[in-house]
């Protein structure tokens, strides 16, 4: 979609930054071979595993012991070569679409944005696991809402393999020279806050509120009480106009428009720059210093890296607050499941391969590895990442989540090919007719939500 | 499709022989003659009927029938249908829709947009580019050799830039972050339009009228040498007997233009001017780059929203075989004028 576009990507995850990573695409980006030779029945020679994002050498490596893993666990697999394929987050929905219509270098398992799976399982895309999935041993530690995400119709089709949340990053050197003794807590103090930092740091933004965000715009309708869409005897009910979605828009676009703490230039833009682009934006500022405050998730510490590490000790995080506190406010729940393609012929072999990757111990250490968190409760109560002065606040955020409407069949087509959110909160920036915007919206979402068109 | 390709009169039936399947063949006269060979029978007959410049236009009748006219045909078989890719999986049936492909393209009011941002574009795209190259035509025109050939040199490298290329230099050329415009314009005195404010000032994604006039810029820089080299050529074509009495008689540049070029090169204006409405009206390429892939809806030309309805996760090839069929109309109807209009020239030259 676009190619995919922008922010509102596919895991939700802004994994575009993961494409920034690193250009060395050590297995082949985007060319993809189906599974090929023998019968159903003998042990596959190949199996072919689409991963999203750019590889990394701790990715490779992790990937390596999973095989070999795989291959001892399963003595009968013993010659069957896992052949990961990188698909950029940029390319995954072509790539998807691809492989789906045309039949051809389709993956056997693959990896896929938590945000896409009930879309791409109603296209006919993903196998039916149920059976699998429920008399697996790992399912009943799994985060009971990840799962019920990829579950259709009481079908299941994938299972959750790494999940994460948005947060506020800031930088302690600067809050401690602004005289900021604590995380806010509330939008006053935040607001309050963006302003103390910027008027103490001359030539800073306090706090980058780009325009083109969906999956951070909806904490803070969340974050005031209100709902995106509700879900009612199978009709959904729009509500961006409710009083309390509109105090979460209005004060999100009150940022650039009142409080002047977000320049102009974030309006149009993803938190990565302009829609398309790897990096750039208040990601790129942040890393630069130039902006303050910067929301986004801990896996986009990488890009921040990539850019500079100037500032890297000092990057902290908290969670993004809600209207009057103390609670954060409810943070979208990305994340990437693992499922096996409709057509693949050695589904059996594609299940024994994804409980190795999925296990506790393997899928906590790749979500490590990118700043992600397990899909697992006891991983994620055990307090392995209050020690982490950037993870603790994202870990903190990660206790309140919510996911739908974003997960609803027709999301793609409301945030991707119409982007009716982004649309809405650029207009509002630009100085259009605040309620008369957010009606528009709310009548072209409730449409597309229900019907897939917006009229 | 395998039809079409087995009853083809055979394109090389003068040497192939007897496989011609036309229904109105007749036998060959044969009393007294020497047995004829089928060589000879079937160049008779392309002969006798004139089929000779039919059969050469087979070959490219077969072309345009595989790769436009099937295509338009399973368009509109789609532009009706509520195809998307549960129905290439087959995971949901396909079903006849009607109209409503189209209704739902005519009531959404992003569609308009996208038609008057297209429609405003091209106008003023085909009018500057027509302006700047008559222009740079001229200058050509007048200029001695050595500086002749530098500046047509220069202007033909613009022509020749690869469009994604170009719109990458565009894109950073304008960039909020670093680009040299808006240092250019941060540094210039208020009066002239300069200032401060202009630091950081996002061109491509803040509103149609920025990203259009950075696009505006790129498409003319990029077309008008085609217009020029074109415009001289006909320029070389002028008598400069005419030019020359012109002045005697007292006429200034501007008057010698309208009264003697202009009229002279009234068809070779037509033709610029209708190739560049039809060019300047899909601009795709440079659209994608300059806003920002899909990401800015507000920005969309036709092509784009055409794009984005038809290819974006989930797809819906139905909505978007309907937009082609709309956008295919309108320019038929461009075409039309065009063709009218040719055939109206050749009628009173």
């Amino acid at each position: 979609m676009r190619p995919r576009k922008s922010s509102a990507g596919p895991a939700g995850l802004g994994a575009v930054a993961l494409c920034a990573t690193a250009a060395l695409a050590v297995a082949g980006c985007g060319s993809g071979s189906g599974s090929s030779g023998s019968s159903s029945s003998a042990a596959p020679a190949k199996l072919t595993v689409w991963r999203m994002g750019a590889s990394t050498p701790a990715q490779v490596t992790w990937m390596n012991g999973v095989e070999a893993q795989f291959h001892k666990d399963y003595p009968a697999y013993a010659k069957t070569k896992v052949n990961v394929v990188w698909v950029p987050w940029t390319t995954a929905t072509t790539e998807f679409t691809d492989a789906l219509s045309s039949g051809k270098n389709a993956p056997d398992v693959t990896e896929i944005g938590n945000t896409e799976t009930p879309t791409n399982a109603s296209l006919g895309m993903l196998a039916n696991i149920s059976s699998e999935v429920n008399s697996w041993s790992g399912r009943s530690d799994l985060v009971p809402g990840m799962l019920a995400n990829d579950t259709q119709n009481g079908n299941v089709y994938g299972v959750p393999w790494f999940g994460g949340v948005r947060g506020i990053f800031y930088r302690t050197d600067q809050f401690k020279a602004a005289g900021i003794t604590s995380a806010p807590t509330t939008w006053a103090q935040l607001v309050s806050d963006a302003k103390t930092l910027q008027k103490k740091f001359p030539g800073t933004y306090g706090l980058g509120a780009p325009s083109d965000y969906t999956n951070a715009i909806v904490s803070f309708i969340w974050g005031a009480g209100g709902q995106v869409a509700v879900q009612k005897n199978g009709k959904w009910t729009a509500e961006l106009n409710s009083p309390q979605s509109e105090a979460g828009i209005k004060f999100y676009a009150d940022l650039y428009l009142t409080d002047k703490v977000s320049p102009a230039k974030y309006i149009g833009q993803t938190e990565l720059g302009n829609p398309g682009a790897t990096s750039g934006g208040t990601n790129e500022d942040f890393a630069l210093g130039k902006l303050d405050m910067y929301i986004d998730g801990p896996w986009d510490e990488a890009a921040l890296e990539q850019v500079s590490k100037k500032y890297l000790p000092d990057w902290a995080a908290f969670p993004i607050p809600s209207q009057n506190g103390p609670n954060p406010a409810p943070a979208f729940a990305g994340g990437s499941d693992l499922a096996v393609w409709s057509t693949s012929k050695y589904k059996t072999a594609d299940w024994d391969l994804i409980k190795t990757m999925d296990s506790t111990s393997n899928a906590t250490s790749f979500a490590n590895l990118q700043g992600f968190f397990p899909p697992y409760t006891s991983q994620l109560t055990g307090g392995a990442y209050s020690g982490n002065q950037l993870l603790s606040g994202f870990a903190k955020a990660a206790t309140v989540t919510q996911i739908s409407p974003l997960n609803a069949k027709n999301w793609s087509t409301a945030d991707n090919t119409d982007e009716i959110i982004p649309t809405m909160m650029k207009s509002i920036m630009q100085g259009a007719n605040f309620t008369a915007t957010v009606n528009k919206a709310n009548t072209q979402l409730q449409n597309v939500l229900n019907t897939g068109q917006e009229s | 499709m395998a039809d079409t390709v087995d009853n083809r009169p055979p394109a090389s039936g003068r040497l192939a022989g007897p496989a011609n399947p036309g229904r109105r063949r007749l036998s060959p006269p044969a009393v007294g003659a020497r047995p004829a060979t089928t060589r000879d029978r079937s160049g008779h007959f392309i002969r006798r009927h004139r089929l000779g410049p039919y059969l050469l236009l087979v070959p490219s009748l077969i072309g345009i029938g595989l790769i436009l006219l099937w295509p338009t045909v399973q368009i509109g078989i789609l532009s009706f249908q509520n195809y998307g890719l549960g129905q290439v999986s087959g995971a949901a049936p396909t079903q006849w829709v009607g109209f409503s492909n189209f209704t739902n393209i005519l009531t959404d009011s992003e569609f308009w947009l996208a038609l008057r941002i297209t429609v405003v574009f091209a106008v003023v795209v085909v009018v500057l580019t027509l302006v700047v190259g008559t222009l740079v035509g001229l200058l050509l025109h007048h200029l001695g050799r050595r500086m002749a050939t530098f500046v047509s040199t220069a202007a033909l490298l613009a022509w020749a830039t690869p469009v994604v290329s170009a719109s990458v230099v565009f894109f950073w050329l304008f960039s909020p972050d670093g680009g040299i415009v808006d240092w250019t314009l941060s540094k210039l005195p208020g009066w002239l339009g300069g200032g401060a404010h202009w630091a950081g000032f996002n061109w491509t994604t803040s509103g149609a009228l920025p990203a259009y006039t950075v696009l505006t810029a790129l498409v003319v820089w990029m077309s008008f040498p085609f217009i020029a080299v074109t415009v001289l050529a006909g320029l070389k074509t002028i008598p400069a007997e005419l030019v020359d009495a012109a002045r005697v008689d007292g006429a200034g540049p501007w008057r010698s233009f309208w009264r003697v070029t202009y009229p002279l090169m009234r068809p070779i204006f037509l033709v610029l001017l209708l190739l560049s409405i039809i060019w300047d009206f899909g601009v795709f390429t440079q659209t994608y780059f300059i806003t920002g892939e899909l990401g800015n809806r507000d920005e969309y030309n036709l092509s784009l929203y055409a794009y984005d309805k038809a290819f974006t996760m989930p797809p819906s090839y139905g909505l978007g075989a309907a937009l082609a069929l709309v956008l295919t109309i309108i320019l038929l109807l461009i075409t039309v004028g065009y063709v009218r209009a040719s055939v109206r020239q050749g009628a009173t030259s």
